[in-house]
């Protein structure tokens, strides 16, 4: 979407690469940002809320939370514990704390709480500003062996360029 | 269900707007208390791995439970904690159905429980809390 207009350091997240749109695609477009080792934003996704991410009020659908709650918690939380595989998730539980609006931008953030040899527990938080509109915890399972990979999910670098333009 | 790749009889669509037309189309069947919501997974529903999305797992759940609540209460309500098991995957192009149970309620919360299900085995096990909204108010229709 060009007129997503993400924060500076917001890449697209190109999760399927030339094959056909899966459902992260279809729900989107989501972004991705990398920040240092160790500092909060290490990895924040983040999208901005548009018509077909709404519910009838209006708002963000509590669905498109959890999706990428959910996403930020496998995809997120496997890479700050430096798990590259594809984490299914167990279970997870959803607060609704506040709701978001049409044209909001939402960034979510995972807290690893402890990871075992085959169990990822993690925190996930979703965001618009300062207000915190969703929380959430999960518990992601740990393949053993190899494992599958995270899919294609790679960040699209051609946006940096544009990304890098003057705000408007 | 004797054939699991296409839409039940005695479902009808639900008309829907926003995140849940675009992730449709959505079905659903009454009997008597019972409120039996189903759709056919695709491709677009699909994660890198060839099953069902997790998200779009939670979010036909949640719409499950709530559309329960109304047939049972007579009341619309909003999501205010949700907690889901998953259980076993879904496949694409199998169809997918849930149902809920309300537990119990007051006047301002209602506590659900609901799962969904394929024809071989169960999905996804969930326990909500929704917030009642009052007897007149009616959520504003989306902004175009």
């Amino acid at each position: 979407m060009s007129d997503d207009n993400p924060p500076e350091g917001f890449l697209r997240i190109d999760f399927d690469r030339d094959r056909p749109a899966t459902f992260n695609t279809h729900v989107g477009t989501l972004y991705c940002k990398r920040e240092p080792k160790g500092t909060r934003d290490e990895f924040v996704m983040g999208f901005r809320v548009h018509p077909h991410m709404c519910n009838p009020a209006g708002g963000l659908h509590g669905g498109m939370m959890m999706t990428v709650s959910d996403l930020v918690g496998t995809m997120g939380g496997g890479t700050l514990v430096g798990v590259a595989k594809f984490l299914p998730t167990v279970s997870m539980t959803f607060d609704f704390v506040a709701p978001a609006q049409c044209g909001d931008w939402v960034e979510g953030r995972a807290e690893v709480v402890r990871q075992t040899r085959s169990l990822l527990f993690t925190e996930i938080s979703l965001t618009v500003g300062e207000t915190r509109i969703l929380r959430a915890s999960q518990i992601a399972k740990i393949p053993s062996g190899e494992g599958q990979t995270f899919g294609k999910a790679r960040l699209d670098r051609s946006a940096e360029v544009a990304a890098k333009r003057p705000p408007a | 269900m004797s054939d699991s790749s296409s839409v039940p009889p005695g479902f009808r669509p639900v008309t829907t707007t926003g995140f849940a037309e675009a992730n449709g189309p959505w079905f659903e069947k009454i009997e008597g208390n019972r409120v039996i919501r189903g759709f056919l997974p695709g491709p677009q529903h699909s994660n890198t791995h060839g099953i069902v999305h997790g998200g779009m797992l939670a979010a036909f759940l949640d719409s499950v439970m709530g559309t329960t609540v109304f047939h049972v209460l007579h009341r619309r309500c909003v999501t205010v904690r949700l907690s889901i098991d998953y259980l076993l995957p879904a496949r694409v192009g199998v169809w997918l159905q849930g149902e809920a149970e309300v537990l119990g309620h007051d006047e301002q919360m209602v506590q659900v429980r609901g799962r969904l299900y394929g024809p071989r085995h169960d999905v996804l096990s969930g326990l909500g809390a929704f917030a009642l909204l009052h007897r007149q108010r009616v959520p504003k229709v989306t902004r175009s």
